[in-house]
């Protein structure tokens, strides 16, 4: 090993931690427990949505709340279609993608006019129409609590097993990243990293800007409601609790924490957001009785002063905080600049 | 006349984002009482200098990245405008000099008290009807909707009204008519006498600034190129040439210049 | 039946009305919308339940100390949190604000249990209905609550007007860099415009829990007047009042004649419809859209 260079042995180390990593990401299914188990699954469903909206937010610049909603409208394409109708998945699923593309073409139309906190707030009356639409099946087909929903079925064959889930959204993961991580590379993600600077620029070196807008809300909520449908096969149940305000916050705070603009940021997000509440759970034993009996409060607060914590001082996220431990450990004697604060 | 130095700046760099320089190595000392002309073109750094004195605030992103300003004997560390205000540093800005949606009179009320309070106070408001007659019968009327001229005094007055000891200028001149123009010059001219304020006043329009001042400065590219009396500036042919356009050589000879670096280069 | 209904949009109005000043205030001064407005309500709403405990029967000064309370805790707020965003990006600091919701809807359930709390038996204040003329009824709190609404925009206008603070507030608002360059302290501005906005919003919520009690669902109200708040045009508060107006008239109409689940959504459409047409809002200006 003595004839290669610190470069070249450095890339030997990142080759035989991808390729553990691989190891570790197959080996999953088989080895951990079915709690653990449980938790990849939910991390990887996040990560699909925590990457759209990456691809939303970060790469286009458009803000959005309506996560929530998307994610409800694919869920709803499931437990209508499949309760009333009785549709098997393959029919689905691809109703929910065009549903999420119709709807993303609906929510993106506001971006047209409006730019950054009133395009927000636009996303947010929409988040609470689809809300109350959902609200108000559940109402009309008196089903008090949600919709119950079969697994996906071929013949005999149905996917139940988390083992079985584990595999499927891992394939939607990295399909989404596949998609995710091309275009950011390609002349559309070019053309959106232009519009998220400086839109007037953009149009004038002829980027069709709202083409661009559209293209950037259609095909992130397309990804989100094909997200919402898998989550409700999987869960086998609909309800329209599930996709509250909260909901929508802790999928920007996927993107904030992690790091804005970046898809390891989304993806170390996802991660983050989705362990939080069980590391509270944990250390909520040490807590007296009093106020570990409302988790769900503690998991909001705890939550919440996460959230100002990044927004406050680590603007750049976990993305950041990662890269200046790796640049401290190659150069220590280089002083490092004050992180700057991400415009948007 | 060598009164004490009450601004002393030495060597002030002044960066916008951290890494614009805008203001490389300034250098230059106001008296006490004396008017100081700090005169140059476009974007030679001049708002700058005038905005480190006065005060940055952070939606501005520029900082003072070296050199040092000191008021009064009191070394200045990137200071609110807010604070200098307070210890007697008043700017009158180049733009956005008024509050457009308050009355004039309200935006003599909105001046904050620290420095003159009560009977102080008014005082200072009703001074600023005397030097500016023309302002007393538009108190009710929105800053927004006044003349330049008119907008100009205002900007002043409200200065006034901080109590400075020290009053930054910026840009005077631009967009009103010479008439006007000199007008306000001669009422400062008159502040300077009858309050003792000492000015510094920053123009492109360099006749102008030096026809009131005592003292000048020649700002160019960040750097201060030229100084003296004002007199003096005024009579230096260079001077006249670069900024007061009279004299076309200088300008045949920058066009025969740049002719010959065009021929150079494609040879 | 008619004049019943009348009755209610008032008072729905007023609710929103009230609510409202806190959005405009803070938007107005310092250019940042507190979409944690609704909390911090609540949380003054919570402050009753508190000092109506410590100070049983007493309603007087009950209510006082947690207007108080409601008061501080805005200056808290900027100066702890909201003052180290100033300088960074409008949404970054909007993030912050929901993070603050977030965080206040956990405290209040861990503090206080997240049962229902009914602060009008503790402190022994008779919430009886007020008889009015044409057969109307509307609740003593009800009643207060409108009165106290049309006071404070009396005041808030009067003090913004003709007051040196309230003029250096309007100054700040439109240019904060020369307002520091005029002296003032904008800091110490913001604190006050925060102070005043969580004051308006406790007096909201605490009227708000003497006449229908207290839970952690309470917030939502205070997001349900922000679409109020942006129709009338964010920063003018005569805005605020027909923004209101518009989405009470609207939300009662659809409950009575439409659907009563309608409720939580119709100030959203409103929101949308004024978004569609005219985003700066009725009074609002159009030059505020591209501050953000």
């Amino acid at each position: 090993m003595s004839g290669l260079s610190a470069k070249q042995r450095g890339n030997g180390w990142k080759w035989l931690l991808a390729a553990i990593g691989v190891v570790i990401v197959f080996a999953i299914p088989f080895v951990a427990r079915p709690f653990l188990l449980d938790l990849a699954n939910q991390v990887l469903l996040a990560c699909i949505g925590a990457l759209a909206l990456m691809l939303l937010t970060g790469l286009a610049g458009q803000i959005s709340l309506g996560t929530a909603g998307l994610l409800a409208a694919g869920a709803y394409c499931v437990g209508i279609l499949s309760h009333n109708f009785n549709a098997p998945f393959w029919i689905i699923l691809p109703a929910a993608g065009c549903l999420g593309a119709l709807l993303g073409f609906v929510f993106g139309l506001p971006s047209l006019r409006l730019r950054g906190l009133y395009l927000a707030i636009s996303t947010l009356g929409l988040h609470f129409i689809v809300v109350y639409l959902g609200g108000e099946y559940e109402t009309r087909q008196q089903l008090s609590t949600g919709v119950m929903v079969d697994p996906p079925a071929i013949g005999s064959w149905s996917l139940a097993s988390n083992r079985g889930w584990y595999f499927t959204f891992l394939a939607f993961a990295a399909l989404t990243l596949f998609i995710v991580f091309n275009l950011k590379r390609s002349r559309t993600g070019r053309a959106w990293r232009v519009l998220c600077e400086r839109e007037v620029v953009a149009s004038a070196i002829g980027i069709d800007v709202q083409r661009m807008k559209l293209l950037a809300f259609v095909i992130s909520s397309t990804i989100l409601a094909v997200a919402g449908a898998l989550f409700a096969y999987q869960r086998n149940f609909v309800s329209i609790d599930a996709f509250s305000l909260y909901l929508t916050i802790q999928y920007v705070a996927m993107i904030i924490i992690g790091g804005m603009g970046t898809i390891e940021g989304a993806l170390l997000g996802a991660a983050f957001v989705v362990l939080l509440p069980y590391a509270i759970e944990g250390a909520a034993s040490h807590l007296p009785a009093r106020l570990s009996s409302f988790v769900f409060a503690l998991n909001y607060a705890a939550f919440g002063l996460v959230m100002i914590f990044f927004l406050l001082f680590e603007p750049t996220g976990l993305v950041g905080i990662i890269r200046r431990i790796v640049r401290r450990r190659r150069r220590p004697d280089v002083p490092l600049h004050p992180a700057g604060s991400n415009e948007h | 006349m060598n009164t004490e130095v009450l601004l002393d700046v030495r060597h002030l760099k002044v960066a916008y984002h951290r890494i614009a320089v805008a203001v490389h190595d300034v250098t230059l000392q106001v008296r006490r009482g004396t008017i100081v002309a700090l005169v140059g073109n476009n974007g030679a750094g001049k708002t700058t200098t005038l905005r480190a004195i006065s005060g940055f605030i952070g939606l501005d992103d520029a900082r003072v990245v070296s050199g040092s300003v000191v008021f009064e004997g009191r070394a200045l560390q990137n200071p609110s405008p807010a604070l200098m205000t307070a210890l007697g540093v008043t700017i009158v800005p180049e733009r956005d000099k008024v509050f457009p949606n308050l009355t004039l009179m309200e935006n003599l009320s909105a001046v904050s008290s620290s420095r003159a309070k009560g009977r102080e106070r008014h005082r200072l408001e009703s001074l600023v009807f005397d030097v500016f007659p023309a302002l007393a019968p538009l108190r009710s009327r929105l800053a927004g909707l006044l003349s330049g001229g008119e907008r100009q005094m205002l900007a002043l007055g409200s200065a006034l009204v901080c109590n400075p000891s020290l009053l930054l200028v910026d840009e005077l001149s631009l967009g009103l008519a010479p008439r006007v123009v000199d007008e306000i010059l001669k009422r400062l001219v008159a502040i300077r006498q009858e309050l003792g304020i000492t000015v510094l006043l920053v123009e492109q329009n360099a006749p102008a600034a030096l026809g009131i001042a005592d003292y000048g400065y020649v700002l160019e590219n960040g750097r201060v190129s030229l100084e003296g009396t004002a007199k003096d500036l005024r009579s230096q042919e260079q001077l006249r040439q670069h900024y007061l356009g009279i004299g076309n050589d200088q300008e045949h000879r920058a066009y025969r210049r740049i002719k010959a670096e065009v021929k150079g280069e494609s040879a | 039946m008619t004049l019943q209904l009348a009755a209610n949009v008032v008072v729905l109005a007023c609710i929103y009305a009230l609510v409202s000043v806190g959005y405009v205030l803070v938007y107005r001064v310092s250019r940042v919308l507190n979409l944690a407005h609704g909390e911090l309500m609540m949380a003054g709403a919570y402050f009753l339940v508190g000092s109506s405990g410590l100070f049983n029967h007493d309603p007087v000064i009950g209510i006082g100390m947690a207007v108080l309370m409601g008061l501080l805790m805005g200056i808290v707020v900027y100066l702890a949190l909201m003052r180290w965003m100033t300088g960074k990006s409008v949404l970054a600091a909007v993030l912050v604000t929901i993070a603050l919701g977030i965080l206040l809807r956990g405290l209040v359930v861990l503090v206080f249990t997240a049962q229902q709390f009914y602060p009008a038996a503790a402190l022994g204040w008779n919430n009886a209905p007020v008889p009015l003329p044409g057969g109307v009824r509307v609740s003593m709190a009800s009643a207060t609550l409108v009165v106290i609404t049309i006071a404070i925009y009396i005041a808030l206008f009067l003090f913004l007007r003709f007051t040196r603070i309230g003029i250096q507030m309007r100054a700040a608002g439109q240019n904060p860099l020369l307002a520091a360059q005029r002296g003032i302290r904008l800091h110490a501005i913001y604190a006050f415009a925060w102070g005043l906005s969580t004051f308006t919003a406790s007096i909201a919520g605490i009227l708000l829990a003497l006449d229908s009690g207290v839970d952690g669902q309470m917030a939502t109200i205070g997001l349900k007047a922000f679409p109020a708040a942006l129709v009338g045009g964010l920063d003018s508060f005569i805005g605020a009042c027909i923004g209101a107006l518009i989405v009470a008239t609207a939300e009662i109409a659809a409950i009575q004649y439409v659907n009563p689940l309608l409720s939580d959504v119709v100030p959203f459409v409103v929101l949308l419809i004024v978004l569609a047409v005219r985003p700066w809002g009725l009074f609002g200006s159009r030059e505020q859209l591209d501050r953000v």
